[in-house]
């Protein structure tokens, strides 16, 4: 043997060597214990805290100017979770996906770490008293020279006393009020408010019209006080036979728009020729001639306005004549009895009081490049970003010889400063907002600041004052908070009792108007000029990004966009038989060139836009002045400041109002719809980056809905002829074929009795396998079947967790979609570097092209009508939030070779981490697509694609598992709350009570059309509802048993639906 | 068998006992059960926890430990509650010098955790103690261990045990190491010891929904030696609790 030649190479003895080592070496690291931390203990322990135990603070949220009430949700300092605060007289608890998103922001990690000075065009870091000095020095400058007057300070719009608090700061040092900057604001229609009703922004009562008409007005998204609006219109829409019809006119369906029963495709800048002939100035004739509407509607729509009263007529197209526009409009609303009742300005909203007109802050541009400003500062505003290109604000900004900017984040408007001071972020900071009806809303700290190196504006203009000896004696004040105190309503003891509620009874100090009336607008937006361009153009401010504030946060890039369901990119609008008319299809990369400019983004092809317009909408385009590459975990240096808006923002998508020319209405908004532009086509083409599976239902009635006529005909699930509905224990097995037509031969399938003992839910739950079928003894009595028995000693049979959704509630605003990222951990997929490595394509929102969404929730959107992409006004959208059904049923359950989802007594389908091995053969089983993969670790810090970069990993809840590379994940009905409910009643000796507790989607709904709960228990809520007439199950046919039961969206044709308009 | 069949069948072997190696050790069947790590203050349990007759304060574990019955962390005690008795008490000795140093320089102390499961499981203390399961049915008799090491597995086996077979309070009493016979007919729920003179806890009577089990006549399958070397009692008396997948794992 050992004379046979052996193979040249190792030897024997070295093999065995190298092959004992290694193994020892993987036995050593595999059996190694898991990394063990330190467990670090306070220094003192705080007073009202126990470790791993939520404390909640009440707050109010300065993502827009509306001022909704927020419960910061903390834990161990950090917060984790916001919501709406249900005292608070604006949102009543609801939360849209903005306020949710405001944590990204406090965590965002692209925020300032503390003060920094340009010197020599190069940024370095300066610390706070030298900033504090060169800014005195400065000031004390401005005011010798006597230019004190004309420096200025942008703020970003917010209510309250801050306002008034910083014009005496300024006035102290010469200078004039600030401009209260909010580039969404609709002045317009605040302009004709104010001359109609006497406030800018009434409160709508949608629920007391019996017709709701609006001119481009999309009160559902950041037109006013979008969830307040929400709300009342939801409500309006849940009185069903009583419900208003909602007719929506403008070039194109918004989201808003979708929500309507009738859209009216009118052309753009034409709303307000038909508004003067509903008012009767001018013939109905002329009016459908001009707006390329039939007259036959117009004439309809005047019928109906005449006879529904009161009515609700809103105003909100952002064309050359808005003002105007609102002011017929206004006068419209007063011969249908709609002042007092559905519009009432005794309950208007200050919040919206005092902002600037875009008309100002271009003005403000003129006498900037006249060089006549001395002194900026800059406050949450982004001009150099939220103005078209054509108002040349870099240029004019440059010759401001000092410019000192507050901003939290490392925005375009920034970087052209010399200074930065970088402001606390709301959840920092305290303050106050004025939420109307002699209410205060208090904003209080509800943790400490992330950065320690940031200082709170207010408390940095009092240092400031302090310094300068001509004015430390009107500041006697330490800080701001104090300041509040001094000036609050019943002082200190008032103040500190107010801040467990969130709102206070009295009013805070106005600021004074300024003196002098703001001039006219200089550049007024001409009538939109026909002959120029091929389309109409409409650019409109972002659902979800809204002036391009948003961008920078990740979880709203990932919110689809509500109508187009694009997200991490920009996209043009064009409707199917143009495109066709242009050889353009879905991803084709267009360009549209405009008076302002030329932009390149894909084509979107949408049915709910005219023929001969198409639309862009602004949010998306950041950049910045220093050239930086593309952000990249793994190459880019830590400190390296992401100018252009952060990580997230930089480099997406086109700058959509670099095509309209730095023009206004006359009330001095800026003119969004004023003019055309040209289209062509560029021969590119990518995939859109698109949630959107398919726009159609293929018969499938995933998302269904009744007419308000057939609305009587239904029969509440389980009823017999004649019979009012019974009990809820009464609905048990077999009562699905009260609805469903098929069910003739509906066939008993086995274990199906046993539904009697989960009542509630229509369908029966398959009594599970591992209950009456999966004994081996049928008759031990449940002995060997586990917690699946039914009279187990557990008890967990006795709850059914089952959650309903109203569809004629849904809006399909999708803040139940960011509510869920914040409550469950979900890692965001889309920005360019969480792509695969072997990719070297860097695109943003790559993993998406290829299908690897990460949503638990979505929002799905079909289209009903206009089949085969032509064009009609009769065509009707549905939004279906669709989630894991926790079916009774699952076919997600028995294909899964390692049992890691599995079905639970109390009727969750649960997905267990730790089992999973990655097969994703129940996604592939699951009928509802709602099982997501982890194709990347993106909840591993070391990986390139982790999706919570410190400081943003602060925001997980410690509640929910962070998931690693390779498992599947999914809605879990929020058991982690359900779990947090059963303690705490544990604790408390007590059974959990009736809607005690909710899950994250259902708690932040503005529609509030999610219900949760125990459908077994007929005292919950959701037990009522899920045998209602309107109920359905998804995919009934498939005897799933879903625990989520769907409720028909009820639709309000008119009086006489428009054949074939 | 020629050489070269030899050659491909050793490495063949030795490459499945690797991958069982590899495979057991990602399989959770690893413990660190026996970890004594150093602490940066050589605490000693015995001194506050032990009982009095040991020389100990007796001091009940939630003096310091004091959310375990409130929360799912059972939380470390802060530094400024240490120095509320060590500024004058023991204030010479050096391993109090260690503690009044980290405390005079604002530091945390930053004890070396020893229990810990990993992140996808949760486990809250609150539901146990106030089930009435002893600290020690876990932690083990942490009053006289005079440096505290990792007493349990902490493997999902060792929790499903008492899950499936239930929990005799008075095994839990026993775990605790009282001197002290529970009573006759003592079944669990209120604590029995002496104040003072136990370690170990158990505040709320029954709880709700923890019901008794129904069948009597199953064989309690604790076995013998499980972790925490709890006897075998009637299961009549034990107390189960919920063990699907989701109660710990989501």
């Amino acid at each position: 043997m050992s004379n046979e030649a052996r193979p040249a190479g190792v030897k024997r003895r070295d093999f065995l060597k190298v092959l004992g080592a290694s193994s020892a070496a993987v036995a050593t690291v595999g059996c190694s214990s898991e990394k063990v931390g330190n467990l670090v203990p306070y220094l003192v322990h705080p007073d009202d805290t126990i470790a791993g135990v939520s404390n909640y603070y009440a707050t109010t949220c300065r993502e827009c100017a509306a001022s909704c009430g927020l419960i910061a949700e903390t834990r161990d300092g950090r917060v984790i979770k916001l919501e709406g605060n249900p005292e608070h007289p604006i949102n009543r608890g609801a939360l849209c996906a903005r306020g949710q998103s405001a944590l990204q922001g406090l965590y965002n990690p692209d925020r300032f770490r503390g003060p920094m000075v340009k010197e020599n065009g190069a940024w370095k870091a300066i610390d706070w008293n030298a900033a504090l000095t060169l800014v005195g020095q400065r000031l004390g400058q401005a005011r010798t020279g006597g230019a004190a007057a004309n420096g200025v300070f942008l703020n970003q719009h917010e209510s309250g006393s801050f306002p008034a608090f910083l014009d005496a700061w300024l006035a102290g040092f010469g200078m004039g009020p600030h401009l209260s900057v909010d580039f969404e604001a609709d002045s317009a229609a605040m302009e004709a408010n104010r001359a109609a009703y006497g406030a800018a922004w009434p409160r709508l009562s949608f629920k007391d019209a019996r017709l709701i008409v609006s001119f481009g007005a999309d009160f559902l998204e950041g037109w006013g006080a979008s969830v307040p609006q929400q709300l009342d219109f939801a409500d309006a829409r849940a009185k069903l036979e009583g419900a208003p019809r909602f007719v929506y006119v403008g070039p194109r369906r918004s989201l808003t728009g979708l929500n309507a029963d009738q859209w009216i495709a009118c052309r753009p800048g034409t709303e307000l020729a038909i508004a003067n002939a509903l008012a009767g100035k001018g013939s109905i004739a002329d009016a459908a001639r001009t707006s390329g509407v039939a007259e036959a509607t117009l004439t309809r729509l005047q019928q109906e306005l005449g006879a529904a009263k009161p009515a609700l007529v809103l105003a909100g197209a952002r064309g050359p004549d808005a003002l105007e526009l609102g002011q017929a409009v206004a006068a419209l609303n007063a011969t249908t009895g709609a002042v007092g009742t559905t519009i009432r300005p005794a309950e208007a909203m200050p919040a919206f009081e005092g902002v600037a007109r875009t008309a100002d802050v271009l003005a403000l541009v003129e006498r900037m490049r006249a060089s006549q400003v001395p002194i900026a500062f800059v406050r949450g505003v982004n001009p150099a970003y939220a103005l078209p290109a054509g108002a040349r604000f870099a240029e004019a900004f440059a010759k401001v010889p000092f410019k000192v900017s507050f901003s939290l984040y490392p925005d375009e408007t920034t970087e052209l400063c010399d200074l930065v001071l970088p402001d606390l972020h709301a959840l920092e900071s305290w303050g106050d907002a004025d939420a109307g009806r002699a209410t205060i809303s208090m904003q209080q700290p509800a943790m400490d600041p992330v950065f320690a190196g940031t200082r709170a504006t207010a408390d940095v203009l009092i240092q400031l004052a302090q310094k300068d000896p001509a004015v430390a004696s009107r500041y006697t004040q330490k800080e701001y908070r104090d300041w509040l105190i001094s000036r609050f309503p019943g002082g200190e003891s008032a103040f500190t009792a107010a801040l467990q509620k969130g709102v206070a009874t009295g009013t805070v100090a106005a600021r004074t108007a300024p003196a002098a009336a703001p001039a006219a607008p200089a550049r007024i937006a001409p009538a939109i000029d026909s002959t120029r361009g091929d389309y109409f153009l409409v650019t409109y401010f972002s659902p979800t990004l809204g002036d391009g504030r948003g961008a920078n946060k990740p979880w709203l890039q990932e919110l689809p966009d509500p109508v187009s369901k694009v997200l991490w990119s920009s996209w043009v609008e064009i409707h199917p038989e143009t495109a066709a008319k242009l050889g353009v299809d879905r991803g084709d990369i267009v360009e549209v060139t405009g008076p302002g400019g030329t932009v390149r983004a894909p084509a979107y092809l949408y049915l709910g836009i005219r023929h001969d317009t198409i639309a862009l909408a602004i949010g998306q385009g950041h950049g910045s002045v220093a050239k930086l590459d593309q952000f990249e975990p793994k190459h880019t240096a830590a400190g390296v400041i992401q100018w252009g808006y952060g990580r997230y923002a930089r480099g997406l998508g086109a700058r959509a109002h670099d095509l309209i020319a730095p023009v206004t209405d006359r009330a001095g908004a800026l003119a969004l719809v004023s003019t055309r532009a040209s289209v062509r086509k560029t021969g590119d083409s990518e995939i859109l980056v698109s949630t959107e599976g398919s726009a159609r239902q293929h018969g499938r009635g995933i998302a269904q809905a009744v007419t308000v006529t057939q609305l009587g005909g239904l029969r509440p699930a389980g009823a017999t002829d004649g019979a009012a509905a019974p009990a809820p224990e009464a609905q048990g097995a077999g009562a699905a074929a009260g609805e469903d037509p098929n069910a003739e031969g509906h066939e008993e399938i086995p274990g199906e009795p046993s539904g009697a003992f989960l009542p509630g839910l229509r369908s029966p739950v398959a009594a599970d396998a591992q209950g009456e079928l999966g004994s081996p003894t049928a008759d031990d009595q449940g002995k060997n079947k586990g917690m699946y028995a039914p009279n187990h000693w557990s008890g967990m049979t006795n709850r059914r967790w089952a959650m309903t959704i109203d569809l004629a509630r849904c809006t399909g605003c999708s803040a139940c979609v960011t509510a869920c990222y914040a409550e469950n951990n979900i890692p965001t997929v889309g920005a360019p570097w969480q792509n695969a490595t072997v990719w070297a394509d860097a695109k943003a929102g790559f993993n998406i092209t290829r299908s690897r969404e990460m949503n638990w929730l979505r929002i799905e959107r079909y289209f009903e009508g206009a089949e085969q992409g032509q064009f009609t006004e009769d065509f009707e959208a549905r939004f279906t939030p669709m989630l894991c059904q926790h079916c009774g049923n699952a076919p997600c359950e028995p294909v899964c070779p390692v049992y890691a989802t599995y079905h639970a007594p109390d009727g969750l389908n649960v997905q267990v981490y730790n089992r999973c091995v990655g097969t994703r053969y129940c996604s592939n089983n699951c009928p509802y697509k709602v099982r997501y993969f982890n194709w990347f670790g993106y909840g591993e810090p070391d990986r390139k694609q982790y999706a919570f970069p410190e400081p943003l990993n602060w925001q997980l809840n410690p509640d929910v598992t962070v998931r690693q590379k390779g498992v599947m994940e999914k809605c879990s009905f929020c058991v982690q709350r359900i779990r947090e409910a059963e303690t705490r009643a544990k604790v408390e000796g007590r059974e959990v009570a009736p809607d005690e507790f909710t899950t994250a989607c259902s708690q932040a709904c503005p529609s509030r059309a999610i219900v949760f709960g125990d459908a077994a228990d007929p005292q919950w809520t959701v037990a009522k509802q899920v045998g209602d007439r309107r109920a359905y199950h998804v995919f009934e046919e498939l005897n799933t048993f879903t625990a989520v039961v769907y409720l028909k969206k009820v639709n309000h044709p008119g009086p006489a639906a428009p054949a074939g308009a | 068998m020629t050489q070269r069949r030899k050659w491909t069948a050793i490495p063949g072997v030795l490459l499945l006992v690797i991958g069982a190696v590899v495979l057991s050790a990602y399989s959770g069947a690893s413990t660190s059960q026996g970890n004594q790590p150093t602490q940066p203050i050589n605490f000693p349990h015995p001194l506050h926890a032990g009982a009095v007759k040991d020389g100990g304060l007796g001091l009940n574990c939630l003096y310091c430990h004091n959310t375990a019955n409130q929360s799912n962390d059972v939380g470390m005690p802060a530094v400024a509650t240490c120095m509320g008795c060590h500024t004058i008490v023991g204030a010479a000795r050096p391993e109090i010098q260690k503690l009044a140093k980290y405390s005079a320089e604002k530091r945390p102390v930053p004890w070396v955790r020893i229990h810990k499961v990993p992140e996808y499981v949760h486990f809250p203390h609150v539901r146990h103690i106030n089930a009435g399961v002893t600290c020690q049915t876990c932690h083990g008799q942490v009053q006289k261990m005079a440096q505290v090491y990792q007493y349990a597995s902490l493997n999902m086996g060792w929790c499903v045990n008492c899950h499936v077979n239930g929990y005799d309070p008075k095994e839990g009493q026993k775990a605790a190491g009282y001197d002290n016979v529970p009573p006759a007919g003592y079944s669990g729920g209120v604590p029995y010891g002496t104040p003072g003179s136990s370690a170990g806890i158990a505040t709320s009577a029954t709880p709700p929904g923890m019901t008794p089990p129904r069948d009597t006549s199953a064989p309690s399958a604790a076995p013998a030696g499980s972790a925490g070397g709890l006897a075998v009692t009637p299961s009549a008396q034990r107390r189960r609790a919920r063990y699907d997948c989701a109660v710990c794992h989501y």
